[in-house]
């Protein structure tokens, strides 16, 4: 009640939390309750259970689930291990070239989707350059399990990368120093000190990686081949080949259950039993658990993942520019030529797109960091909750939820950039919210308090000392939301039209229709794009803030 | 430029008062059709004003338009599309004088649309690597079950590709439902990867992914008349088609410009076009031959299917094919 009778004397505080409120229930939950609606009906909207049989008496459906689990177990065991080892070197061992290896590592981020599914396929393919070229393959079979697996790891690996990072960083060091000094073995430290204290981490990347696999359909539609069904792309299938609505539906929510749990699990149970040992700032961290042969064995580990990362952008670049792939290496620009005569639209589209969702992302996801933070209101775990439930939602579901919701009264968006900007925007602000939450639970609100204590009005107050405070968390939400508008496939595949088209969809296109050295072009475009934003975004927040260096990648 | 074309638009309308002209929603790609009304206009001194709509959205098109017809001839897009627009009253038949050289199946009984070309399903074989590898080059749908195969061959998914459910249809039509049905199950094991697209099979196919790639035609014949050794086979059993066909919209602005136009693309000289301008569309004419190299459609073994059989039975063969194949 008391928190009702404040709200009621802030009348613009009020509008802002019911319009959010609001917009989280068109935007996040109305599509997710008509997915799970859908799938419950027949094509013509009678009730039906026989969507959901159909993973009790269809062996396509049931293997396409096992499979779809199995990856995401492999996938997140590998992505999370060489995560780890890749995360202690960089932050442990000092190691000549130790930034190049953090930037490399970091690279599959910044990539559109497709392309480590067709480098994989120029060099391990049927006529690839290393099972063909190199070791004369013949009969190598690059797809089904093993492809998606190499795939999705190179995919994954930097966001487990990114966040046992964190964790590393956030372990003191002198602790493991401590325990060798009364006696420990190093590897009886390491198991005893280390390794329980960035367990917490490591099952929250574990779950993050599995969600993530569960929901990739690039890499399995190019790579799952003829024998290996997935769900992820059979849903896609069922709609964009079958214009089977509600089949789909059903696939997608079953994908919703292990996401979701996932997601669960990972914010509810583990993030309580994260550690934090740092009082103040790290001191020195040079690690002192690993003896030389250990130390060769992870450098030697991590930089053959970033030698894969280099072969792979290299495969694409040399792609990009020569006529035919393992046929024809003659130099061209045909490729840039064809994206820039009868894909510039798509080239176009993108970047309008992007300069949408960037600001309105990071403006949106600070200022619902700001009230869950900041202001009591009935409905702000509400609120915080839903915002970043799109984020644990497959983008397949949220594709799919949105042209449920949005093609037909009361709202129509379908074939509107509105449409592909909504989307974008409340899936991707939620890690500006995660930042801004993190960074706003930090900052005492004394210090806003003394500021107006010395006379500065709110305005000025927001303005000089809130501002600046949270500005690191927006510019790293806005390279975000950049970064996924440029390269997310998932949930966009199903909303672009004849008027606004996607430079990703156009790369599953080339593909699609074995144009790679096209894709390649296009990849090369799209990269460029992403490395020249980023650039001069660092550049503005340099000058614009002191705290430049805990957002730049 | 956007006001440049508007210009030039409207000299063209004006032009038109003056020279004849005719307006065309082509469903045949853009680079193609404007080769192919050049050589139209060479020959005719018709001028041609020409918007590419694929097929979908060119029936929508001329749908919407009944009442008040903007284009004078659809050209191109499959001619069960041709058939569907018949039956809705959308297209005007009429009497053209090259009726009699073309077959049955390339032309409506009562001239409601003529066939301006067609393309056969065939298997594209990259001769080298079949070489390399100590194998016969297949001749037959019976020669792709073989072991020799196994994992070779790239073919479009029936669920996401039209392109596939006619491999589907071939072989009903072929060897009965049931039996189709067990040879897709053999075959299986020497498929490598099911495409998305119809046409991405001979992409994989000049990149060297796959030995063998199964679609339409074109695809193939550009890659060999490029240098990649691809030779392409028709299945000695038989295989299906696609006819991509032209009809006079009802209400035609220009009648007589209209109907030359379909004359001449159903005439030796149009379909010679064909080839003049490497569509690698096939002929539809027995007298015309495709070029150098690339067998007329009498020396291959074709097999129709009923193209509104085809359409009210794709979810449920779908279906079974996913189920019985691809699940298996």
């Amino acid at each position: 009640m008391n928190q009702l009778k404040r709200l009621a004397r802030d009348p613009l505080l009020l509008v802002l939390i019911i319009v959010i409120l609001a917009a989280l229930g068109v935007f996040v939950v109305y599509p997710l309750v008509k997915v799970i609606l859908t799938s419950f009906q027949t094509r013509s909207g009678e009730l039906t259970l026989e969507n959901y049989q159909l993973f009790l008496n269809r062996r396509l459906y049931q293997n396409a689930l096992k499979n779809s689990l199995l990856v995401g177990a492999v996938v997140a065991l590998i992505s999370v291990a060489l995560g780890y080892v890749l995360a202690f070197v960089t932050t442990r061992l000092r190691t000549p070239g130790g930034g190049a290896l953090h930037m490399v590592t970091m690279l599959p981020i910044i990539s559109p989707p497709f392309v480590s599914a067709v480098s994989i396929l120029f060099l391990f393919g049927f006529n690839g350059l290393i099972t063909r070229g190199l070791l004369n393959l013949t009969d190598f079979s690059i797809y089904g399990f093993g492809g998606v697996v190499l795939s999705q790891v190179f995919t994954f690996t930097p966001i487990a990368y990114l966040s046992l990072r964190g964790v590393l960083q956030s372990i003191n060091p002198t602790l493991e120093d401590a325990a060798l000094n009364v006696g420990a073995s190093k590897w009886q430290a390491f198991r005893r000190v280390t390794l329980p204290l960035s367990l917490p981490g490591i099952a929250s990347a574990l779950l993050i990686v599995f969600i993530e696999s569960l929901a990739d359909f690039g890499n399995p539609l190019v790579l799952a081949g003829a024998t290996f069904p997935m769900l992820a792309p059979q849903a896609y299938l069922e709609i964009t080949g079958s214009f089977n609505l509600p089949r789909g539906a059903a696939l997608a929510a079953v994908l919703l259950i292990p996401s979701l749990t996932a997601f669960a699990i990972q914010r509810y149970w583990i993030s309580r039993r994260q550690y934090v040992t740092v009082t103040g700032k790290p001191t020195a961290s040079t690690s002192k658990l690993v003896s030389g042969p250990v130390k060769v064995l992870l450098v030697g580990i991590s930089w053959l993942f970033g030698l894969l990362v280099a072969a792979f952008y290299l495969v694409i670049l040399i792609g990009a520019f020569t006529r035919v792939w393992g046929f024809d290496y003659t130099l061209t620009l045909q490729h840039f030529r064809y994206v820039f005569d009868v894909g510039f639209e798509s080239v176009k589209d993108t970047l309008v797109v992007a300069a949408f969702v960037t600001p309105l992302s990071g403006l949106l996801g600070m200022m619902i960091a700001f009230l869950v933070v900041r202001r009591r209101f009935p409905g702000r775990r509400l609120m915080e909750f839903t915002s970043i439930l799109n984020f644990a939602v497959p983008g397949t579901v949220v594709g799919i939820g949105y042209i449920l919701a949005f093609n037909g009264p009361p709202i129509i968006l379908t074939g509107t950039l509105a449409i592909l900007v909504a989307a974008f925007v409340f899936r991707y602000m939620s890690v500006g919210i995660q930042n801004g939450i993190a960074v706003l639970n930090q900052v005492d609100p004394s210090i806003e308090e003394a500021a107006q204590n010395l006379g500065a009005d709110s305005v000025t107050t927001f303005r000089k000392v809130t501002l600046p405070l949270i500005a690191p968390a927006f510019f790293s939400a806005l390279v975000y939301a950049f970064v996924r508008a440029m390269t997310a496939i998932s949930a966009a595949i199903f909303l672009v039209s004849a008027n606004w088209n996607l430079m990703t969809v156009q790369i599953l296109n080339q593909v699609g229709s074995g144009r790679l050295g096209v894709a390649a072009a296009f990849s090369v475009v799209l990269i460029l794009i992403v490395v020249v934003f980023m650039g001069v975004l660092n550049l503005v927040m340099s000058r614009w803030t002191r705290h430049s260096g805990s957002v730049r990648f | 430029m956007r006001r440049f074309a508007a210009a030039l638009l409207s000299l063209a309308l004006l032009g038109g008062a003056l020279a004849q002209s005719v307006t065309v929603y082509t469903s045949v790609d853009e680079e193609n059709a404007a080769n192919l009304f050049a050589a139209f206009t060479r020959d005719t001194g018709i001028e041609v004003n020409f918007v590419f709509l694929s097929s979908g959205p060119a029936l929508s098109r001329i749908e919407a338009e009944a009442n008040r017809p903007q284009a004078d001839v659809w050209f191109g897009a499959p001619s069960e599309n041709h058939v569907l627009a018949a039956e809705r009253g959308l297209t005007q038949p009429f009497d053209n004088p090259n009726a009699d050289a073309l077959a049955d199946n390339f032309k409506d009984a009562n001239g409601a649309w003529y066939g301006i070309y067609t393309n056969p399903l065939a298997i594209g074989v990259r001769t080298d690597t079949l070489e390399s590898r100590g194998v016969p080059v297949p001749t037959s749908w019976a020669d792709l079950t073989d072991e020799a195969y196994r994992g070779l061959l790239q073919m479009p998914s029936p669920q996401s590709s039209g392109t596939g459910y006619a491999v589907v249809m071939t072989l009903i039509e072929l060897m009965g439902e049931e039996a189709a049905f067990e040879y897709l199950e053999a075959l299986h094991p020497t498929v490598q990867t099911y495409t998305q697209s119809g046409t991405a099979p001979s992409g994989a196919l000049a990149v060297g992914e796959t030995a063998m790639a199964l679609q339409f035609t074109p695809g193939f014949l550009k890659l060999a008349d490029e240098g990649f050794p691809v030779q392409v086979v028709f299945p000695s059993e038989g295989v299906g088609y696609e006819v991509a066909a032209a009809s006079i919209i009802k209400g035609a602005n220009n009648q007589e410009e209209a109907e030359a136009l379909i004359e001449w693309i159903t005439s030796a000289a149009g379909q010679q076009e064909l080839v003049t301008n490497k569509t690698y569309f096939l002929p539809v004419r027995a007298d015309v031959s495709a070029g150098e190299g690339i067998p007329t459609l009498d020396s291959i073994e074709l097999v129709s299917y009923d193209p509104a059989v085809a359409a009210e039975r794709r979810q449920e063969l779908v279906d079974r094919w996913l189920e019985q194949v691809l699940g298996q």
